[in-house]
């Protein structure tokens, strides 16, 4: 049992990330209501109020709640499974530019660049109720699925090839369960035009379907030619991609649930083999055999029902960490190097991630991309743990030559999982509980090797110029500003999230310079922030006060300033308290509705979250951030500081 | 199997909700037992709750801030839902200070915004009761924000029972968005109901483009 629940019911002083979940997790299937700040492992407080007078029962234990601790397994049963190749198909009815209605696509704008992009390939995935089993001790647990699968099936393509992926909704149409059947898909962190990006609020219903149009090809298609096949900025390449769904409100649901998948593109510097070809880096690259997805979650089940056949999982933070869906897995590997494309799927937790070896010692491993985007140069990690928060994407290069033909090395997560089985030591000062899973070096490499990782891996675009700034201000407060607030809620720019509304235009084509603030008060946790559509590039942080923040401060600790503040090209911004960072993003090629959020889901899910807009021309530009301004005058709101003189 | 078959296995999939065993569900919520406006007493989940969709606040009577503006706004969620009221939707407004609202405040403080209507009810009760209900229907007890009623939860909790399902919007949003939010807990449609309404949204988006050159307020 995990330490954080230990602690005395009485000491409710703090506030933990079990308490925030009783909001999400509330009834089954309940949004996490506003001031929702976790911190990662204290008490457990339970916290109804201390009994007085009054009627009212204290909470009946139920079969399965909320901090249920789940039943034993004992590690290192199953082996890793890897998620299989989507296969591609031959839709019917035939995908069209707009939607087909008649045929039960959902509702949704024509597709942007059709023309340019037709679908070379489609995929159908479907979104269905199915079980899967965590672990062999224990029975298949209910779940939802894309193509029934935890996770879904890696959809596996090149860049130059368009393609488009019919995401159909079969999940129940009346369920008690704690999902909402109503899903939208968002394709992390794909150029995409809005209509296929799966906006929070274009979620679509049980029996409809809709087509994603995934263009695969570089950002800045408008001012850059084609390279080998492929049109826009090679430098803006990516290859680790994540699709999930993004129901406003109920994304910590569905996607614990099991709505989770990879994407991954290749192209001519990460081609997906291991041959030498023009322009390959040459990395590990045969996918599922040294190309390896890590798709990380938590999970946290009710005990066993033999008779109903179920171990059956309870929404709620984890206290079991999976991989690929197993807990504890092993995995066999040659004496060789691997790529394992490490994705984080939450909803809430950050993984501290290390590799140890047989003899205890941290070993090394070498990071080559971030968030999907390979760096500059390569990053040799051997002191120090990876934070990978959620959505983040990390890609990293084991050589597993530095182990002896028999070793088992150890995947080590920071925070403690509940085991339940009594396991001595795997490893000299590594307890059971903080092993996510181990690999087996089975033998010399049956394959050969690929060459050394190169010295340098790619050449980052130029950081582009803006020409407009603005500063997105994160709170959890009780707005003054206003005569009728009087109460907490997080607000972006002193105003909740309103899918309806646009809190601020950019322009087609444009850069701008855009600060991401956490002024969220009393909070130790670090909020992963998301922007959709393009990636950023860091230029400044600023850090008015150093909270307690052992992983953020080993990143920077870690990361060579330059990489750190210049190169990394993200999409995910980790914003501890009080921390703000300066980034410039341009907003190239496609117009329509995007989205700011915490990628932490419960947060996501109370609305954490901030709706933007590209627009087409400089008028309509002009008239929306004049729309915008005089909404903020009547309301008595300020002018955000920065892009006001702009207009 | 066609889509067509398809379709038809979706309408007839369609069984009744089952409802939970009540022990479970009022855990989440509670069973105090509580007084409404007209000082008629009430079961918090079985006479409120149990097998209903409801949207549910905190406010009280002498409250000058968010509480009329919100009540105001609730008005007019209850004026464009009022075919639902009483029948399959509801609202609850429950005291934060039970210790100066008794019934009758109640009634004067609906009566004065003109929320005495159907479906709407007004709760007081025992101080614990209403304690325990908000912090399991409200679980943002931060200890810092929580404890002190002066900054409590002005969100509007929407519950359904029946589906079990729990959601939240703010008040201070368009109206339009906080019916919306109501309706994503509304009970389950039959396929032809989600596709004509899936016809009325595309007929919608298609004029918003038209419009504002992109799907921009729909």
């Amino acid at each position: 049992m995990p330490k954080k629940r230990k602690k005395s019911k009485k000491d409710n002083s703090n506030i933990t990330r079990r308490d925030m979940l009783k909001g999400a997790g509330a009834a089954g299937a309940a949004a996490v209501m506003g001031p929702i700040m976790l911190t990662s492992r204290k008490s457990f407080a339970f916290q109804d109020p201390v009994p007085t007078t009054g009627t009212a029962p204290v909470a009946e234990p139920v079969s399965c709640d909320f901090g249920v601790v789940s039943p034993p397994t004992r590690p290192f049963i199953d082996t890793l499974p890897i998620p299989a190749t989507a296969t591609r198909t031959t839709l019917f009815p035939r995908p069209t530019q707009n939607a087909n209605i008649g045929g039960g696509e959902a509702a949704r704008a024509p597709h942007q660049r059709w023309g340019e992009f037709l679908p070379e390939a489609e995929y159908s995935i479907q979104g269905r109720p199915s079980t899967h089993r965590f672990h062999s001790d224990y029975l298949p647990t209910y779940i939802w699925g894309w193509n029934g699968g935890y996770p879904g099936p890696t959809i596996r393509n090149n860049y130059g090839d368009p393609v488009i992926v019919r995401f159909k909704n079969d999940l129940p149409d009346n369920s008690p369960h704690f999902g909402l059947n109503e899903i939208t898909v968002h394709l992390h962190n794909g150029h995409t035009a809005s209509e296929s990006d799966g906006f929070a609020g274009d979620f679509f219903a049980t029996g409809l379907f809709k087509d994603n149009h995934y263009v695969n090809a570089y950002a800045g298609i408008d001012t850059f030619g084609t390279t080998a096949g492929v049109r826009g900025d090679p430098r803006e390449a990516m290859h680790t991609f994540w699709y999930h769904d993004h129901r406003a409100a109920f994304t910590f649901n569905n996607n614990q649930l099991g709505l989770n998948g990879m994407y991954i593109l290749y192209d001519r510097t990460d081609p997906g083999h291991e041959n030498a070809t023009a322009g390959s880096l040459r990395l590990p690259g045969i996918y599922g055999v040294t190309d390896i997805p890590l798709e990380l979650s938590e999970h946290r089940f009710c005990a066993t029902d033999p008779a109903r056949g179920r171990t059956e999982q309870v929404l709620d933070f984890g206290d079991k960490w999976t991989v690929n869906g197993k807990i504890q897995p092993k995995f066999s590997v040659r004496r060789r190097k691997y790529r394992f494309r490490i994705l984080n799927t939450g909803p809430t937790k950050i993984f501290n991630l290390q590799l140890v070896a047989p003899n205890g010692r941290q070993a090394p491993w070498t990071i080559v991309a971030v968030d999907a985007n390979f760096l500059h140069e390569p990053w040799e990690l051997s002191n120090g743990n990876l934070p990978i928060f959620v959505a983040s994407r990390y890609d990293i290069i084991v050589d597993f030559r530095q182990f002896p033909v028999g070793s088992k090395v150890y995947l080590r997560e920071d925070e403690p999982q509940n085991v339940g089985v009594p396991t001595p030591d795997p490893a000299s000062g590594l307890p059971i509980e903080n092993v996510l899973m181990r690999f087996d070096v089975v033998g010399e490499t049956i394959n050969g090797d690929t060459p050394p990782i190169p010295n340098t891996l790619v050449e980052l675009p130029p950081l582009p110029t803006p020409t407009d700034c603005f500063q997105w201000r994160f709170t959890l407060e009780f707005p003054k500003l206003r005569p009728d607030a009087e109460f907490e809620a997080f607000l972006v720019n002193e105003l909740e999230f309103d899918k309806n509304r646009v809190d601020w235009v950019v322009l087609k084509g444009s850069c701008e310079e855009w600060e991401l603030k956490n002024d969220v008060i009393a909070s130790d946790w670090v909020h992963p922030v998301h922007i959709h559509f393009e990636e950023g590039r860091v230029t400044e942080r600023t850090i008015r006060r150093d909270v307690g923040l052992p992983t953020e401060r080993r990143v920077r600790q870690t990361l060579k300033p330059d990489e750190d503040f210049r190169n990394a090209r993200r999409d995910v911004y980790p914003l501890p308290e009080e921390n703000a960072v300066k980034l410039r993003l341009q907003f190239r090629d496609f117009s329509g509705r995007y989205l700011i959020h915490c990628h932490n889901m419960g947060h996501e899910d109370g609305f954490m979250m901030v709706r933007w807009d590209v627009v087409n021309t400089r008028s309509e530009l002009d008239a929306r951030r004049r729309d915008i301004f005089d909404f903020r005058r009547s309301k008595g709101l300020p002018i955000v500081p920065c892009g006001q003189n702009r207009t | 199997m066609n889509r067509r078959d398809l379709l038809i296995n979706f309408a007839n999939r369609r069984a009744p909700v089952q409802r939970p065993d009540t022990p479970y569900r009022v855990g989440r919520f509670s069973n105090g037992v509580l007084l409404t406006h007209e000082n008629k007493q009430v079961k918090f989940y079985d006479d409120l709750i149990h097998g209903r969709q409801a949207v549910i606040n905190f406010m009280y009577a002498n409250c000058t801030g968010a509480c009329p503006l919100i009540t105001e706004k609730l008005v007019q969620v209850h004026r464009a839902l009022k075919d639902r009221m009483g029948k399959d939707l509801f609202m609850y407004s429950l005291t934060l200070y039970p210790e100066q609202d008794d019934p009758a405040a109640l009634k004067k403080f609906a009566t004065m915004h003109g929320a005495l209507l159907p479906g709407w009810t007004f709760l007081t009760g025992d101080p614990y009761d209403l304690e325990t209900i908000r912090y399991r229907l409200f679980r943002e007890n931060h200890i810092k924000f929580d404890l002190d009623k002066g900054f409590h939860a002005a969100q509007l909790r929407i519950i359904n029972d029946a589906t079990n399902h729990w959601a939240h919007v703010s008040p201070n949003v368009s109206l339009e968005t906080i019916l919306q939010h109501i309706s994503w807990l509304d009970p389950p449609k039959s396929i032809e109901e989600i596709r004509e309404e899936n016809k009325i949204l595309q007929e919608k988006i298609d004029a918003d483009i038209k419009l504002h050159g992109y799907r921009r307020t729909v």
